[in-house]
Parts: C-alpha cells; structure tokens; sequence
C-alpha cells in the first residue's frame, strides 16, 4: 500500500515535470509511430485489399506509445553521472523512481499519439470489432511490463559497460523484428515465426494488436507472465549484482 | 584546402581516440551489423509473400538499401557528431562560443570539425549491401547510370547537411527546441522508396523534407538508367538548401550573444 502511494505520488511528480517538454514529448511520439507507419504503408502496398492489415497496425501504433520505455536514458544516465546516489539514499526502493518515469512518459505518448492512431482509423477506414478490441485490453499491460523489464534490464548493463544505448538499440531491434512491427508474425517464415511465438518480443506488442485486430481469438497470458518472471528475476538478480559494484561518481 | 586538411587532422584525432576503447569498438561494429541485418531482414520478410513492391524487386531493393546505408554512414561518420544535439551543446553549453573565436569559418567549425570514423563501418557495410544488390540485377548499370547516381548522391549528402544545419540554427530563436529525435525518425522513411507512401507523403518527401533525395531517386538512377530531370532536380535542390543553410546560420549568428548573456 506504501508503495503504491510512493508510486502514485511520483507518478503525478513525473507528468507534471513532463508537461514543460511537451515539444521534445511530441518529437519521442513521432519517433514511437514511424515505424509501425512504415509497416502499414509496405504491407498495405503487399495486401492491398486485406483492411486486416490497417486494423493490425493502427494497434501496433497504440501498444508503441502505450509501453514506449527509455530507461537507458532516464535510469542509465543517473549511473554514468553519479546522480543514482541521491536514489539510493531515499527512504524507498529506487525502482519506484524508474517507474514513476515511465509510467508518465507513456502517459504523454499516448495522449499526444492518439490523434494519429484517431486518424488512421477514420482515413483507412479500418472497421474495428470492438468485442475483439476489448478481449485484447488485458493483454496491454503485461506487455507494458514486458517491454519495461527487457528496457531496464538492458539498461542495467549500465553499470558494467558506458555503451548502454548499443545495447539497448539492439534489445530494440529484435522487439522491431520479432514483436511484430516489421511484419505480423503470421507472415514471418514459418521457421522465424516459431521462433517468435516462443521469444518474449511478441507479447510485448504483436499478440495484443493480433487480439484487437480479430487475425487472432484466444491468447495466452500465461505465456506473458512467464516471461515477466523469467524477465523480472533477471532484473532483480542484475540490480543486486550491479548496484554492488556501483561505487558513486568521483570515489 | 585548408578547412579539407583540418577536417584531415579531426579524423586523424577521432580515429586514434576512437581505437583506444576496444569495448566501445566492439559494440559499434556490432550494432553496425546488427542495425543492417534487420533492416534488410524486414525487406527480405516482405519478398517472400511477393515478387516484388511498388514496382522495386528484391535486388533493387538491396542497391536501396546499399546507398541509404553508404549516406548514412558518411552522416553520422561527419555529420551527427557536430550538429546532433546542437541547441544543448552549441547555444545552450555556449560551445559555439568557442568556434567563433577561432580563425576559420564557424559554419564549417561547427558542422564539420569533429567526426566518427567508427561510423564509417556502416558506409563500408552499405557498399557491401550495394554490390550484392547490383549483383543480383538482371542487367549490370550502364556508366550513365552509375555518373548519375554518383552525382544524386553527392546532391543527397549535400541536402543531408544542409538539412541538419538548418535544423540546428532553429536553436538561435528557439534555444529549447531540440529536433533531432524528429530528425532521426524521419531519416527512417528514406530506407523505403517513396512510391510505398501514400500520395501526401510521397510528395512531402519528394519537394518539402526530400528524403526521396537519399536513397529512393539515386538508386533508381542507377538501376533503371538516368533521366536528365531528376538529376537537375537533385543538383539544384542541393545548391538551393545550401545556399539557405548558409544565410540562415549567419542570420542566426547576427542573433546569438553568447551562452551567458
């Protein structure tokens, strides 16, 4: 209960610091919705008469800026200037700082992004099932969290090398390639696409657009979950290790 | 010839800095491949459900791709590392401040001075791409074709910078606005021709932010023979966003006043 009032009171703290850079916000929406654009317009171009297509990637545009995570710069900086100090010295886990972040950021993405997705729903007229629309919604958050833990993961490498952004550039590209922005993973070659229903990277954005898209009925949250434990222990197991090691700029 | 050998002796800096962190060597090389390989693994994904898109087949989408890579490389190896983040460092941190008081031209100081050789991996990496694509044609470019293309894409490097300094002097009048991340996602839609996009953005990146000018118009140069109007077209567009890039940093100089004033 205390930490969920920690994390509600550092949740408003992070919105309300954000809404001054709502230009920079504006620029990390576009930067969220180009490449599942690029998706639609290349696989439009392929299946020009399959609006299953559209549906698909007006909700990749939505799950993009509803799980969008920067924790390489908003976590992975404070390590490489030292500022990780004042966190820890707080009487709260610093995790909660990190998430506060997060949760705002993704709060801003999506309500400045929702014009976009808005009108490439009406332009495209892409005729949404909303009874498949809302069998998705509990699919959004788990992969939320999913693309939080691999993020922050990646992000913790932070204490042993100063390339964090390499690695989580790449962390980001096979989510790109795997998680079905650059193609539904039904139109992956059946070999990747074995490969991807097993890999995390498709529940943290594909299986809920396929959801909402109705180009699949049932899912799995079991799958999800296990992959937020398998991710989270990893998180844990990390942040122990690494904050260990973390010896504060300057000692 | 002066400004070439400083930018000599720049490269010459960055490149023994840049091979003594081996680590930072390795993830460089690393994520060069990597960021090539899904780029070409998303295109390749695409051809096996069709032979070919918006009228590109899969080879003449690699020579794309190949090209796109090779200005790439030569942006962020030049480019990036000075005007990347320009209104925080250049106005705000007042690093400008600096190069106006050295004895050679600002413009050129603060664009072109530092570089990345290690990002020079993805031009080589691109040129490699390029050769497997022209390989893969069913016929070999004509010399024609390849003048063309070699001059579309000097056209495109030159609207490259141009681009990126008329981006970075918005921060004389509006010192918080940072356009980069805008920028770099934007670079993103010139890995595709632009006949995939719909017609509005098709001409948007045709006439207004030309990133056809990148890849999209070069390579189609080079595959499909040259045609007299889009190299003008490519040369005067280079000409033009030079020409303004340079008026408006010297407005935007007559502006500035220092970081601390």
């Amino acid at each position: 209960m205390r930490t969920a009032v920690l994390l509600g009171f550092r949740l408003r703290q992070e919105v309300l610091a954000w809404s001054g850079a709502w230009w920079f916000l504006a620029t990390l929406t576009v930067q969220a919705v180009v490449a599942p654009l690029i998706g639609l317009f290349v696989w439009s171009a392929v299946y020009p008469d399959d609006p299953a297509i559209a549906r698909y990637y007006i909700v990749v545009i939505l799950v993009t800026l509803m799980t969008e995570s920067f924790e390489q710069h908003t976590f992975s900086n404070q390590i490489y200037d030292g500022t990780l100090s004042h966190e820890l010295l707080r009487p709260q886990p610093v995790v909660i700082g990190v998430i506060g972040m997060n949760l705002a950021t993704r709060i801003w993405l999506t309500f400045l992004g929702a014009p976009v997705v808005v009108l490439a729903g009406i332009s495209l007229r892409a005729g949404f099932d909303w009874a498949a629309v809302l069998r998705s919604a509990p699919y959004i958050v788990p992969a939320g969290v999913l693309v939080f833990l691999w993020t922050f993961l990646l992000s913790l490498t932070a204490f042993w090398t100063d390339k964090v952004h390499s690695i989580v550039g790449f962390g980001s590209q096979l989510i790109f390639l795997l998680g079905g922005t650059a193609a539904p993973i039904a139109l992956l070659p059946e070999a990747w696409r074995r490969v991807a229903e097993v890999l995390p990277f498709y529940g943290m954005i594909g299986l809920p657009a396929d959801l909402a898209a109705g180009t699949r009925s049932t899912g799995s949250l079991g799958y999800q979950l296990a992959w937020i434990a398998v991710l989270g222990s990893a998180v844990t197991i990390s942040w122990r290790i690494g904050v260990r090691r973390y010896t504060a700029v300057g000692s | 010839m002066k400004l070439l050998r400083l930018v000599g002796v720049g490269f010459s800096m960055a490149l023994r800095r840049s091979v003594a962190f081996r680590i930072n060597l390795f993830f460089d090389v690393l994520l060069a491949f990597t960021g090539l390989g899904t780029a070409i693994a998303a295109v390749l994904i695409v051809f096996t459900r069709a032979d070919s898109l918006a009228g590109w087949s899969k080879a003449e989408f690699l020579v794309l791709i190949g090209t796109y890579q090779l200005i790439t490389g030569l942006r962020a190896t030049f480019v990036d590392p000075n005007l990347a983040w320009f209104p925080e460092t250049g106005i705000r941190n007042g690093k400008l401040d600096g190069y106006l008081l050295q004895p050679a031209s600002s413009l050129f100081l603060a664009s072109l001075s530092l570089s990345s050789p290690l990002a020079l991996i993805q031009f080589v990496l691109g040129g490699v791409v390029l050769g497997w694509g022209i390989g893969a044609t069913d016929r070999p470019p004509s010399l024609a074709g390849v003048l063309s293309w070699l001059v579309l894409v000097v056209a495109g490097l030159v609207v490259t910078w141009a681009l990126s300094v008329l981006l970075a002097c918005l921060a004389f009048w509006a010192p918080k606005l940072q356009l980069d991340v805008f920028y770099h996602s934007a670079w993103q839609l010139g890995r595709y021709p632009t006949d995939v996009f719909t017609r509005p953005i098709r001409v948007l990146l045709t006439y207004v932010f030309p990133m056809a000018l990148i890849a999209s118009i070069p390579s189609a140069a080079l595959l499909r023979g040259p045609r007299l109007a889009p190299v003008l077209a490519g040369v005067a567009a280079a000409g033009g966003t030079a020409a303004l890039a340079a008026l408006a940093w010297r407005a935007g100089l007559k502006r500035y006043t220092g970081a601390t004033s």
